[in-house]
């Protein structure tokens, strides 16, 4: 694995009174990871210790091929930008980018004043360089602190919620910015976010964080698509999360959806049991009912309310359980759908991911879910619909 | 509550102002030919000079050990280092005396650097008494700096000492400044502890406030407030340096 940039092993960190427990997992040299959690996780804990801010009670961290887990932070050269971009009032906006420099001692080299000039550039802030960070707008702060962090092309750079505090428009802004550098500089980055949507569009891989501890790392859209946990399920945004038994017939398994349907046969081996399935609502198809269904995986609903978003539709069903499904704007006007029509829903087998598991714990969890646009519209929801149909029941 | 408020500023005001009344402005001309005034003008500036830089020297790095680490007994720690606040300035200087004169005075006598009665014990009492209301101020200048400041120069590749110097000091170099014209205040005007530890010699540990309350026990006035009338000066301009550096009631 010789182009492996960092490789983190079992790493333990105490903080005050939060911990970070058995972290392990790696970067490739150009990889793109962002790491998801809900506030307090300890995805700031985990950027701190990787740049050597705070010092672990045990484990590896391997940078470049040397271990760098007792090193100090200047020893490590890895850049670094946080949500509030921390640039130093007392210099101009030139001067905090050149601070980076300085402090490496490279500040006569030619290469890195051509460098500064081109990042300056690059970065569309060659025209703020006499500023004082408290004469710069939001956006235009993250700009300098990632010039900044990039000037002296550290191999990896550490970003701290960079988008949070940002309008939406300067976001996008600072989006493409991101993806742009991270095309362009060959570096790995390690994005810290509390947003999955953001992580979905920056990242090529991603880490789910709970409680101290990662429960998953894989490609951003197998992370997406096939959460392995019910936890993140849920911090994913999954709109149809629903508990069931999986049971096996002919050597497949299949997933019994409680008062649902029956779906199947799952492209992914479970083994028998409680467990909850996730469907994404673009992966559930929605027609008008035409006649009788017999297909696998489709089943009748109710339409009980939508919402009209800028490219999609969501569209509110009850059916034995609440489903969301998502049509695209450009579907929905010819399908003329008000409350209280009946819709076919269908799902293929490769869209069920199955999370096993259905102890107290999970249940407690589930319990307390039911996706915000149900709760929502519970009391618009209909009862009584038709329930499934179509589907094999054992 | 008006009444109060204007009563006590005309107090103040007028309590300031009768220095001159009583024309310390005829004396003003012969005192830069007083041997006695230059003396104690030049040996006040010198040893509170001294006396400051130590207190920077000292309290710089207690007050940063203060306001950035936690260890046991902190508490305890920052109440005793306060604790020449709320002394009144002639029982530190009994103490000092004792503990510079019985405890450690024939170790110093030996090494020659007795303090009892010397100039080294004017420098030693201002700094007594003046270093805690530094060490006060330079811990309140450095727990308004976000660490996270310090953190990120060191991601960037400064050693802690780089960032205490490149950085941190920067970043307080405003409030620092008042805390050291606090300093230098309080070393000007002391009198009690400087009395105690040094004595009271002509031409020999005779700082400004020595020099006038030797001049008003042997009943030349019109000398102690003229040297009176230049250290308001002093603290007036004192004041001032304070306010613009930690721009509290000066509108820059």
């Amino acid at each position: 694995m010789n182009d492996e940039l960092l490789q983190v092993s079992q790493l333990n960190v105490r903080a005050e009174s939060f911990r970070l427990r058995d972290i392990s997992f790696s970067v490739e040299a150009d990889e793109y990871l962002t790491v998801v959690g809900p506030t307090g996780c300890g995805k700031t804990v985990l950027l701190e210790s990787l740049a050597g801010l705070r010092r672990a009670s045990s484990g590896s961290v391997v940078f470049c091929g040397k271990e760098i887990g007792r090193l100090p932070p200047e020893a490590r050269h890895m850049g670094y930008s946080c949500q509030d971009a921390l640039l130093y009032p007392f210099a101009s906006v030139e001067e905090n980018i050149w601070l980076a420099a300085r402090a490496r001692g490279v500040a006569r080299d030619p290469s890195v004043r051509k460098r500064m000039a081109e990042l300056m550039e690059r970065m569309g802030i060659g025209h703020l360089l006499r500023r004082r960070p408290a004469f710069l707008s939001g956006g235009e702060r993250q700009r300098v602190s990632l010039a900044r962090a990039i000037l002296t092309r550290p191999r990896l750079v550490l970003l701290d919620e960079p988008l949070s505090a940002l309008d939406p428009r300067t976001r996008r802004e600072i989006r493409e910015l991101l993806r742009d550098l991270h095309l362009s500089e060959g570096m790995g980055f390690i994005h810290v976010t509390h947003d999955f949507s953001e992580a979905l569009a920056l990242g090529d891989s991603m880490a789910v964080m709970k409680a101290g501890r990662i429960e998953q790392k894989g490609s951003s859209m197998d992370v997406f698509h096939r959460p392995a946990s019910l936890f993140a399920a849920r911090f994913l945004g999954g709109e149809n999360i629903l508990s069931g038994t999986v049971r096996r017939s002919n050597g497949q398994a299949w997933f019994a959806v409680r008062e649902g349907p029956f779906l199947g046969p799952l492209t992914v081996d479970v083994p028998a049991g409680a467990g909850f399935v996730l469907i994404r609502a673009g992966h559930l198809r929605l027609e008008r009912v035409g006649g009788p269904i017999d297909a696998d995986n489709s089943w009748v609903a109710v339409v009980s309310s939508f919402v009209i978003g800028g490219t999609h539709v969501d569209v509110l069903c009850t059916g034995g359980c609440r489903w969301q499904a998502s049509v695209p704007l450009s579907d929905w006007p010819g399908l003329r759908l008000v409350a209280g029509d009946s819709v076919t829903l269908s799902v293929r087998p490769e869209n069920i991911h199955v999370i096993p598991g259905g102890g107290w714990k999970d249940r407690r969890e589930r319990g307390g879910y039911c996706s915000l646009a149900h709760t929502r519209i519970a009391g618009l929801a209909q009862s009584g619909s038709n329930g499934f149909k179509g589907g094999k029941r054992d | 509550m008006g009444l109060v408020f204007g009563l006590t500023t005309l107090m103040v005001l007028l309590a300031v102002v009768s220095l001159v009344f009583h024309d310390p402005w005829s004396e003003f001309a012969s005192l830069a030919e007083n041997q006695e005034f230059r003396f104690a003008l030049l040996f006040s500036l010198g040893t509170t000079a001294v006396a400051t830089i130590i207190a920077i020297l000292t309290g710089i790095p207690v007050a940063y050990c203060l306001a950035r680490f936690e260890f046991p007994g902190k508490a305890l720690i920052a109440t005793v280092l306060e604790i020449p606040i709320m002394l009144p300035p002639l029982v530190s200087g009994v103490a000092l005396l004792i503990f510079f004169g019985e405890v450690l005075g024939s170790a110093l006598a030996k090494t020659g650097l007795a303090l009892v009665f010397t100039y080294r014990g004017v420098i030693a009492a201002q700094w007594f008494v003046a270093a805690p209301f530094g060490i006060k101020a330079f811990r309140q200048a450095f727990e308004a700096v976000d660490p996270r400041m310090e953190k990120m120069a060191r991601t960037l590749g400064y050693s802690p000492a780089a960032v205490f110097f490149k950085v941190t000091l920067r970043l307080t170099g405003e409030s620092l400044l008042g805390g050291i014209t606090m300093v230098w205040a309080r070393t000007l005007g002391e009198f009690g502890a400087v009395a105690m530890l040094a004595g009271i010699t002509r031409l020999k540990t005779e700082t400004l406030p020595a020099a006038i309350f030797l001049n008003i026990s042997l009943g030349d006035i019109d000398f102690a407030v003229a040297a009176a009338a230049v250290m308001l000066v002093i603290a007036f301009f004192l004041l001032l340096a304070l306010k613009i550096f930690t721009r509290k009631e000066v509108g820059f």
